[in-house]
């Protein structure tokens, strides 16, 4: 069973709506792919959990780069002065996608809650999950860099009433 | 005017300051949850608090109770700063003692309204 088009939209829209408000960066969407299992090669992944409703996770992917770029733009610092600011900056990237997302979906279900959340940056790692896991993600270019957000569903879909 | 920013989010609290900043305001003091906040409250004199909901130790929620429960911060004005914002989440806010909420993502402008807004409730 794959991720309902709709909800796609809305975590698409949601991503849009975070970096052209809180970062003036208008995002550029490239066709979303359903993803069998993990993805390798992306350096910063800003994950973000919810449960209740719904049961999964929101992640943002990007390099590096694009993830001191999203930093400094945030925090309106020039990237060669940033520190240690952007594994901070990328949670409260995800945080704030995540959290419109969720809204988004509970303008029409229940609403589920979002979790704290958590950064990992590496040069060569995956995610894998365990049982029935549906994974989609939607690829951006952000001023000529990739980044995606990517929509982790645990469970199969709940059978409307 | 002196504001107290609680978020366990050290880049939140500075693009909320960074906000501030450009509406003018300078006086700032900031504390990473609710807890801290409530330490901070009893030996810092403020006039608004802004917080965050979800925070560890002590949430943005319970945070607001503490300082509604306290005779000397009681009638302080405290805007909320969330991405929670469904219908049931604005009610719990308010039924904490919220006096304006603000749903991230937000521009300065809204930052602004809110802050007059809870001025004058």
């Amino acid at each position: 069973m794959t991720i309902p088009a709709e909800m796609l939209t809305d975590l698409m829209t949601s991503t849009e709506e975070v970096f052209e408000t809180m970062m003036f960066k208008s995002l550029v969407r490239v066709p979303a792919v359903e993803t069998a299992s993990e993805r390798k090669g992306a350096h910063v992944v800003a994950t973000v959990a919810f449960a209740g409703h719904r049961r999964g996770l929101v992640a943002i992917h990007s390099s590096i780069d694009a993830a001191r770029s999203i930093a400094g733009a945030m925090l309106g610092i020039a990237i060669e002065d940033l520190n240690d600011e952007m594994p901070d900056a990328m949670g409260e990237v995800a945080n704030m996608v995540a959290g419109t997302f969720r809204n988004k979906l509970a303008a029409i279900e229940p609403a589920s809650a979002i979790a704290v959340p958590t950064v990992t940056i590496g040069s060569d790692f995956s995610t894998k999950y365990m049982g029935a896991v549906r994974r989609a993600r939607c690829p951006f270019q952000m001023e000529g860099q990739p980044i995606a957000v990517e929509l982790i569903l645990i469970g199969e879909e709940k059978a409307a009433a | 005017m002196r504001f107290l920013i609680v978020d366990d989010s050290s880049t939140m609290r500075r693009i909320i300051i960074n906000t501030l900043n450009k509406l003018g305001y300078k006086d700032f003091h900031e504390a990473g949850n609710g807890r801290e906040g409530v330490d901070r409250l009893a030996t810092t004199p403020v006039d608004m608090v802004i917080t965050d909901w979800n925070m560890p130790e002590m949430s943005g929620i319970d945070f607001i109770k503490a300082v509604r429960a306290n005779e000397a911060t009681r009638a302080l004005p405290v805007l909320m700063v969330t991405t929670n914002a469904a219908e049931d989440d604005i009610k719990e806010a308010l039924r904490a003692g919220v006096n304006n909420y603000v749903v991230k993502p937000f521009t300065p402008d809204t930052i602004k309204e809110k802050i007059q807004a809870a001025l004058k409730a």
